[in-house]
């Protein structure tokens, strides 16, 4: 801006001498013939101003350089703070990055401090724990020391022991020797004992025979007492019978006399009751005169009367005859009626009059009781009184006698309330047994009444009604019964109903149950048919194989694929077995061949025949034996291989007994013993 | 969904028995043992674990019979729902798990949701499974392989699609019966009960 100022001021000054040069040249065109001096002084002061302006434009200049300095100044300034405060910064970083290698080094030699502190401690607890090992194993050192002393004692105890234990077994033994003395000394008193014992016993049963015979001796005289005081008795009662004997002579007489009583008894009753009929008649009569005397009263009256009405009907008939009016039956009736009723109303007011008469009468009765019983109780006090009057002087009495009499009247006066009570019920009693009996009476008129009128109208209806009741009473009973029976029913119906709902049971006519076609059950169903099929069908297979195979001949691979190789073998095993029981066969038959020739050979060569009948027996039959039974049986004892043989006892060998001492017991020879046996034999068959 | 806060409606309350009987027959076939523990998964329905089973074919088959039983229920058609477990060897049926439903028809005609909250009747349908859970305490064993079957019981005259057939009520020889718990959605009532075959050991 100072540049641009500074042209502007350049060219202003330019603009400006410029025009001061042309002015100069208009001046002068114009005033041609002006002074030539002020042009002059015209220029010098044009000069002077451009000179002053050029000085101001260098100093301006100036100016403006130093002020362009001052700011390049400025910036190096700048620039050189800024370059120092970068310097500052690093070395602040670098003074931290050394400070923060300083802590931590500081830290590090902390850290070594403590771990050697550490390792010193740990140095002085091992050297602690040295010190307690050390002192353990001298502790246990000790112990054991201990210990083998208390070894050397107790060796030294089990020798002192076993010394004891043999002077023990000497006194054992000197002890054993006197048992087995003490024990012989025993022996001789349990027999001793036992002797006693015997004796005691025999001492015992005597004793208890003696008892015995004392018992029965005892129980003979107790039967003698027995008899001789049934004898007393006896002696007793035959003169009691004698006794008897005479008064029963004379029962027939008493018996004649009681008939003769009860007969009189019978009918001295009969005539009393007799008696009290006839007077009970008698009364009934009377009562009946008496009322039969009213009854006659009360006719006249009432014929009175009926002349006083006929005379009143003919009245009347004649004012109806006058009058020309008809005058019903019912009107008449109606008359009557109320004429009854009048008689009724008297009569029930007479029966009234009675009873008041009557209540009137028992009242005077009880009044006159109360009137005695008040004028004894005016005697007694009045004795009680005189009594007063006349012992004033007997002091000691007179307490327990007042309490007496106030006892007394206070039981007077209990008895008397107790009365009036009664009396007062009684004629209650009585009052209503009155109007009970009005009552009665006039029920019983209403019934004549009543009957009258249900005689007119008809006689058999009261018995219906009650037969019509009857039957419907037993017609509510049956309903009832029924109505109980059937709510029974329908209970035991309904929980019938629903156990079948429980277990699913249903209406076919409004319900129909249905399910899915293909639904598992169906599906494992047919799943399951397929599989026993399958099965059903291999089975077979296999079953055809087996016979197959059983038949042993080629096999068909129609189907199988399988090779069998195991056929072969089969049919081989097959083979080599049946030759070999061919063998086997063959050996059999070849044996019993041989055995057969040589047993006949034996036979026949020796005289004997052998026969094995039981295991390690065996029976000789001689060929000259006389029967067929006779045979000798020899038994190997000893074992089988060796040939030592027994004889056994038969019924020929019993025959053949100095044979049998000769041979076998003097010269123990069998084959001697056979050959004189058949030579015996022979010699007895053959006659020469 | 037909389930308002305010109401259950029938479609609603249709809705709600179905997915009852498919969790509950789930549960029946796994405590059971009719199908491998292994085939069957866990889900959570009605705030519970339950036990839901992986086999297609066995998914395809309840899926089929629901969605028919539901449009029954909207009918109010239907009577009973019974799953049926027979023994394969000896054809006899073991055990029959029966449910009664009891509709109310007059949720035909008005169209006005019934008061009644989901959490009540999530809360009954809880406890009724719960009851089933626990019933195998005192069940015989199912020691052969056996096989189930769904029967409903359903008014006469009703036209039933091709894919279904009539069939017996396939009731038990000598059962002893116990009745369990019922839930409603207040037009809906569902009564569970199970008979099984009396075992001669006892």
């Amino acid at each position: 801006m100072s540049d641009l100022e500074d042209d502007t001021i350049i060219f202003s000054t330019l603009k400006s001498f410029r025009s001061l040069i042309s002015g100069p040249d208009r001046s002068l065109q114009e005033a041609e013939p002006a002074y030539g001096r002020s042009d002059l002084q015209k220029l010098y002061t044009q000069r002077v101003e451009m000179e002053e302006a050029a000085e101001r434009i260098r100093s301006h200049t100036s100016l403006l350089q130093l002020t362009q300095e001052k700011q390049q100044m400025e910036l190096s300034h700048k620039r050189a703070r800024i370059e120092l405060e970068k310097e500052a910064h690093s070395s602040s970083r670098d003074l931290q990055r050394q400070v923060d290698q300083n802590q931590d080094l500081l830290t590090k030699i902390r850290h070594l401090e403590e771990k050697e502190e550490k390792l010193s401690q740990a140095l002085s607890e091992q050297l602690d724990n040295n010190k307690a090992l050390k002192r353990s194993l001298e502790e246990l050192k000790k112990q054991a020391n201990e210990k083998d002393n208390k070894l050397g004692e107790g060796n030294q105890m089990i020798s002192e022991l076993k010394d004891e234990v043999q002077t023990l077994n000497q006194k054992l033994q000197i002890q054993e020797s006197k048992f087995s003395t003490q024990n012989l000394e025993n022996q001789a008193l349990q027999e001793q004992l036992e002797m006693q014992r015997k004796k005691y016993q025999e001492v015992n049963q005597k004793y208890q025979s003696l008892q015995s015979s004392q018992l029965s001796s005892t129980e003979s005289e107790l039967k003698i007492k027995e008899l001789k005081r049934r004898l007393v008795l006896q002696e007793q009662d035959s003169i009691i019978v004698k006794n008897m004997k005479t008064e029963v002579a004379r029962l027939p007489e008493l018996e004649r006399e009681v008939k003769r009583l009860q007969e009189d008894n019978l009918y001295l009753r009969e005539t009393k009751e007799n008696c009290s009929l006839l007077k009970e008649e008698t009364e009934g009569l009377r009562k009946k005169l008496e009322r039969m005397e009213k009854v006659v009263e009360e006719k006249l009256k009432l014929e009175l009367e009926k002349e006083k009405l006929e005379q009143e009907l003919q009245a009347w008939g004649n004012i109806g005859q006058t009058t020309g009016l008809n005058i019903s039956i019912r009107s008449v009736e109606k008359a009557r009626a109320q004429l009854q009723s009048e008689a009724t109303e008297l009569r029930s007011k007479a029966l009234e009059e009675q009873k008041k008469r009557e209540n009137q009468d028992a009242l005077v009765r009880r009044l006159q009781k109360r009137v005695l019983l008040l004028t004894k109780e005016r005697d007694g006090m009045r004795a009680i009184l005189e009594s007063y009057d006349s012992e004033l002087a007997a002091s000691e009495y007179s307490p327990q006698l007042t309490r007496r009499v106030k006892e007394a009247e206070e039981m007077l006066q209990k008895v008397q309330a107790h009365n009036t009570e009664m009396e007062a019920q009684l004629f209650k009693a009585q009052e209503e047994a009155g109007t009970f009996k009005l009552q009665a009476q006039a029920v019983a008129l209403e019934l004549e009444t009543l009957k009258e009128q249900q005689s007119s109208v008809s006689e058999s209806s009261p018995i219906t009604t009650e037969e019509e009741l009857n039957s419907l009473r037993q017609k509510i009973e049956e309903l009832e019964s029924e109505r109980q029976r059937l709510e029974e029913q329908n209970n035991i119906l309904e929980m019938r109903l629903e156990r079948h709902n429980l277990q699913g049971d249903y209406d076919p006519v409004k319900t129909k149950v249905v399910h899915f076609r293909l639904n598992p059950t169906q599906v494992a169903k047919q799943q399951r048919a397929e599989e026993l099929e399958q099965l059903r069908a291999e089975c077979e297979r296999l079953r055809d194989r087996l016979r197959k195979m059983e038949a042993g001949g080629a096999i068909t691979t129609d189907d199988t694929t399988l090779i069998i190789p195991p056929s072969q073998e089969i049919l081989d095993l097959r083979k080599q077995m049946e030759r070999a029981e061919l063998k086997n066969q063959r050996l059999k038959e070849v044996f019993q061949k041989k055995i057969q020739e040589f047993r006949t050979v034996c036979y026949v060569l020796t005289g004997y025949q052998i026969d094995i009948t039981v295991e390690n027996q065996y029976r000789l039959t001689s060929v000259y034996a006389e029967r067929m039974e006779d045979s000798l049986l020899f038994k190997a004892s000893g074992p089988v291989g060796s040939g030592n043989m027994q004889l056994l006892e038969t019924d020929f060998s019993r025959t053949l007994t100095e044979l049998v001492d000769l041979h076998l017991f003097h010269q123990k020879s069998i084959p001697v013993f056979l050959s004189a046996i058949t030579l015996d034999l022979f010699s007895r068959q053959t006659v020469v | 969904m037909a389930k308002t806060l305010q109401g259950i409606t029938l479609k609603g309350s249709a809705e709600l028995v179905a997915e009852f009987f498919s969790f509950g027959i789930n549960s029946i076939l796994y405590q059971r043992g009719i199908y491998p523990a292994e085939t069957f998964t866990r889900v959570t329905q009605y705030d519970m674990s339950l036990q839901l089973t992986t086999d297609p074919k066995l998914k395809n088959y309840l899926t089929n019979v629901v969605t028919q039983l539901k449009e029954w229920l909207f009918d109010c058609t239907v009577q009973k729902l019974v799953v049926v477990i027979t023994c394969l060897e000896t054809n006899e049926v073991l055990e029959r798990w029966q449910f009664d439903i009891e509709c109310d028809k007059t949720a035909k005609e008005s169209s006005a949701p019934r008061e009644k909250s989901m959490k009540a009747i999530q809360e009954e349908i809880r406890s009724v499974i719960r009851q089933i859970t626990a019933t195998v305490t005192f069940l015989p064993l199912l020691e052969t392989a056996c096989a189930f079957d769904l029967l409903i019981y359903t008014d006469k005259d009703l036209e039933v699609p091709e894919q279904w057939e009539e069939s017996g009520p396939q009731l038990i020889d000598q059962s002893e019966e116990v009745r369990l718990r019922s839930f409603t959605t207040s037009i809906h009532k569902v009564n569970s009960m199970v008979a099984y075959k009396r075992t001669n050991s006892m």
